[in-house]
């Protein structure tokens, strides 16, 4: 039975039952002329017993590629803090020495390259629209030298693309028009 | 056919599940998420965002960011002031009183935020499955209202989804675990999600479930337990440093990411390195932020969050008239309560009863609606009870150890067939011993059966090829047949009963199975390298004395040398290692016996190409096992 829109906290909810529909009407001693019927009964069940079949084939085939996208994915995000460590290590160097810094950096840059050639291109482009699919608001900033919504400036790198993100790129954005 | 789905509209995160292929399944959202924030975005631009989306664009658009819609669906105004001052986006009143929020002048009802969210997941499932998503068991808490119920089902339809029934999540988590085929049982299930705490308490029974009390607290959750970690964190990094992170945003992102992930390592580990380097610097250098978190210390820090789950569970105890001696059942649900101490106080408050928690405890709800959905669709009730082997069925091969032609678990009706040969040269016979059980060595398992198949053509061993068929039809009656390839000769046994085993039987075999795994695998190990090392001795002295004149006289003695010392280490049953050393000796001289064979014999040359096809068939169908000698 239906119930009417909204039902008080206490009602007792009636599930339905999950009987296998029509199974109290087969009998065991079917008259002769049931035969028939049963035989329809039995080749459609057939029938989608065989095109379950086919359907679970092309599921798994489908399921294995988001487990082997997800996994993948799950893999790279490891070395994410790595990179990011990297990356502060670079900026503070960058103070200090030279040459550390160059040197850092090139680690760095070795690391992200890994991570593109497992699939997830780097996201650092400055300049450009903010895309909700592959950036994150980290801040926003007055600056009235680019339009409304333009990245101003990466805070954190991101990888991947709009198809297949591994981490949206964290950044400063040019306040949206009020 | 359109599909009908269950959807866990939650306050924080919202899940979709489809009934597909006889079980409930979550369905992820086109970004490849199991779930989908609760968060809609109207941007200036005149976007609408949903989900991730709209969060990561939160900062900038905070007016027009709305989250947590379900805290204001079907309310009025006056009864959600409070709330309503905790949220970045702005909430008026409507004609009639009612809650809605204000995005760039244009208003809003809740219910269509809602509709937002809902219509989303239903896109992104009907993508995934490949149909279209059209009708809906939506949840929502037990303690909704009626103006509740009816704001969330209209929101179903202005997200263009029938909505077949709205059922309270306590009773769509009793449903994911098939409680609602129970005789008569009281369950309680204890709800702690990203930022509400639920507990309720049902009674259950033939296909009806109740809602006997309920309690909660609208504002305790797993975000909590983050901000304490950061606390934490930030509090001992400015005694050390004297610098506060949480004045930094961008390092408190970092933080908040890292005590999330340090919460979630510590329900399985006691200990976890949090390790945030070039956090921060001053006038004397950089600043590293790395320290070890004890399961011990997150437990102290948060000790008065979990307390505060204890009232609501004795409130709703006492409301139910329930003590907990009566509690039959406790379902897990919410991420949170994966924390061990939540966990040691559900068990502390209910006897110490074992809580259900092996359904996802952030996708139960939902799995429960979309068997709600597949009931009342007729899907859930066509699906046949199919019936699986108990135990692995097998036949018994060289070195005495259980050869497996069909696993354990494996659904019934079902046919294997495995091409064997012979041991010896020229056996006339195989004895087919047939083996149920779970163990490597033939002895250890038990045997439904045993006959010949006789009459087989003389033959070098390895060359007769016995076909051995296992056919088990729906009711667990097995027929074994043996069928000598060559000549057509066959044989077989029929077994009944090989399902209906007792269940205790079960698992005793399947437990010593397990126990002995370590031993029975290096027996089998050892059996099969002396297999391998028997076989190799008995090819290289078929070379030996196919050409027996053109074999230099050293590489002969080398060789029959190398062949008494196999078929002693045989006799000895050696170990693996010694076996595999030996057999790895003679494949040395039998590739130099072929290397000079193919020299001096011609192409064509029919011994060679006999014995070609009897190697390209072990390769391929026949297994590397044979039969003792029957």
């Amino acid at each position: 039975m239906e119930p009417p829109d909204g039902r008080s906290t206490d009602a007792a909810e009636d599930l339905a039952r999950d009987g296998r529909p029509g199974a109290e009407d087969r009998p065991s001693s079917a008259p002769p002329d049931d035969l028939e019927r049963r035989l329809a009964d039995a080749e459609d069940g057939w029938r989608r017993a065989a095109a379950d079949l086919d359907n679970a084939r092309k599921r798994a085939a489908r399921e294995l590629e988001h487990a082997r996208a997800a996994e993948r994915a799950r893999a790279a995000s490891v070395f994410l803090p790595v990179v990011d460590g990297l990356a502060d290590a670079v900026a503070y160097a960058k103070q200090v020495d030279d040459g550390l810094a160059e040197g850092i950096n090139s680690i760095r840059e070795q690391a992200v390259a890994a991570l593109e050639r497992l699939g997830y291109p780097r996201i650092d482009a400055v300049g450009v629209a903010f895309d909700p699919r592959i950036h994150e608001v980290v801040s926003v900033a007055e600056d009235r030298e680019v339009p409304p919504r333009t990245v101003i400036a990466v805070t954190r790198l991101g990888f991947g693309d709009v198809e297949h993100l591994l981490r949206p790129a964290g950044v400063v954005v040019s306040a949206a028009e009020a | 056919m359109a599909k009908a789905v269950g959807i866990d509209l939650g306050t924080t995160n919202s899940v979709i599940a489809a009934w597909e292929g006889g079980e409930a399944k979550v369905i992820p959202n086109a970004e490849g998420a199991r779930t989908t924030p609760s968060v809609v975005a109207f941007s200036d631009t005149g976007e609408r965002l949903v989900g991730q989306l709209a969060r990561r664009q939160a900062i900038l658009n905070p007016k027009g960011t709305i989250s947590s819609a379900k805290r204001f669906i079907g309310r009025n105004f006056d009864e959600i002031e409070d709330e309503a001052k905790a949220v970045g986006f702005d909430i008026v009143a409507g004609p009639n009183g009612e809650a809605r929020f204000t995005v760039r002048g244009k208003l809003y009802a809740p219910e269509e935020i809602s509709a937002l969210i809902l219509r989303k997941l239903a896109d992104d499932a009907g993508k995934f499955l490949g149909e279209k998503v059209t009708e809906a068991v939506i949840t929502v808490p037990a303690y909704f209202n009626d103006a509740q119920r009816t704001a969330t089902k209209d929101a179903g339809r202005i997200a263009g989804l029938e909505v077949l029934r709205i059922i309270n999540e306590p009773t769509a988590a009793a449903l994911a675990y098939g409680m609602d085929k129970k005789e008569h049982e009281t369950v309680l299930v204890f709800d702690l999600g990203g930022g509400t705490f639920d507990v309720s308490l049902l009674d259950v029974g033939d296909g009806v479930v109740e809602v006997r009390s309920t309690a909660g607290d609208t504002h305790l959750g797993g975000d909590d337990f983050d901000r304490r970690i950061v606390d934490h964190l930030a509090d001992e990094f400015q005694k050390d440093t004297g610098i506060d992170l949480r004045q930094d945003a961008q390092a408190l992102q970092r933080l908040f990411e890292a005590a999330e992930k340090a919460k979630v390592e510590l329900s399985t580990v006691s200990q976890t390195q949090v390790s945030l380097p070039f956090i921060t610097a001053d006038a004397t250098g950089p600043k590293h932020l790395t320290t070890t978190l004890k399961r011990s210390t997150f437990e102290s820090i948060t000790a008065d969050l979990v307390e505060r789950c204890l009232g609501p569970v004795r409130q709703a105890m006492q409301d139910g008239k329930v003590s907990e001696n009566d509690i039959d059942e406790v379902i897990l649900v919410g991420g949170s309560t994966r924390i061990p101490a939540v966990q040691a106080l559900v068990r502390r408050l209910t006897g110490g009863k074992d809580p259900n928690m092996s359904v996802n405890p952030d996708e139960v709800v939902a799995v429960g609606a979309a068997i709600q959905a597949g009931v009342l669709k007729g899907e859930v009730g066509d699906v046949l009870l199919l019936d699986v082997t108990p135990l692995s069925l097998g036949v018994e091969t060289r070195g005495g150890v259980m050869t497996k032609i069909i696993d354990r678990n494996t659904t019934i009706p079902a046919r294997r067939s495995e091409v064997f040969s012979t041991a010896q040269d020229n056996q006339d016979s195989v004895e087919i011993v047939v083996l149920q059980g779970e163990r490597e060595r033939a002895a250890d398992n038990r045997v439904l059966g045993r006959f010949n198949l006789t009459g087989i053509r003389p033959a070098p061993r390895g060359e007769p090829q016995v076909e051995v068929t296992f056919d088990i039809d729906a009711n667990g009656i097995l027929n074994v047949t043996a069928r000598d390839k060559d000549t057509g000769a066959e044989q077989g046994i029929t077994i009944s009963g090989t399902t209906n085993l007792d269940q205790a039987e079960i698992e005793r075999m399947v437990r010593e199975a397990e126990q002995h795994r370590t031993e029975d695998a290096r027996l089998r190990e050892d059996i099969d390298a002396r297999n391998e090392l028997d076989a190799a001795a008995y090819r290289v002295e078929r070379s030996l004395s196919e050409r027996s004149e053109s074999v230099p006289a050293h590489e002969r003695s080398r060789a029959e040398m190398l062949i008494g010392q196999a078929r002693e280490a045989v006799d000895r049953q050696v170990s693996a290692t010694e076996a595999r050393e030996l057999t790895s000796e003679l494949q040395q001289v039998e590739a130099a016996l072929s290397v000079a064979r193919a020299a001096e014999s011609s192409p064509g040359n029919p011994a060679e190409s006999g014995e070609r096809d009897v190697d390209g068939v072990d390769a391929d169908d026949v297994v590397d096992a044979e039969f003792d000698r029957g």
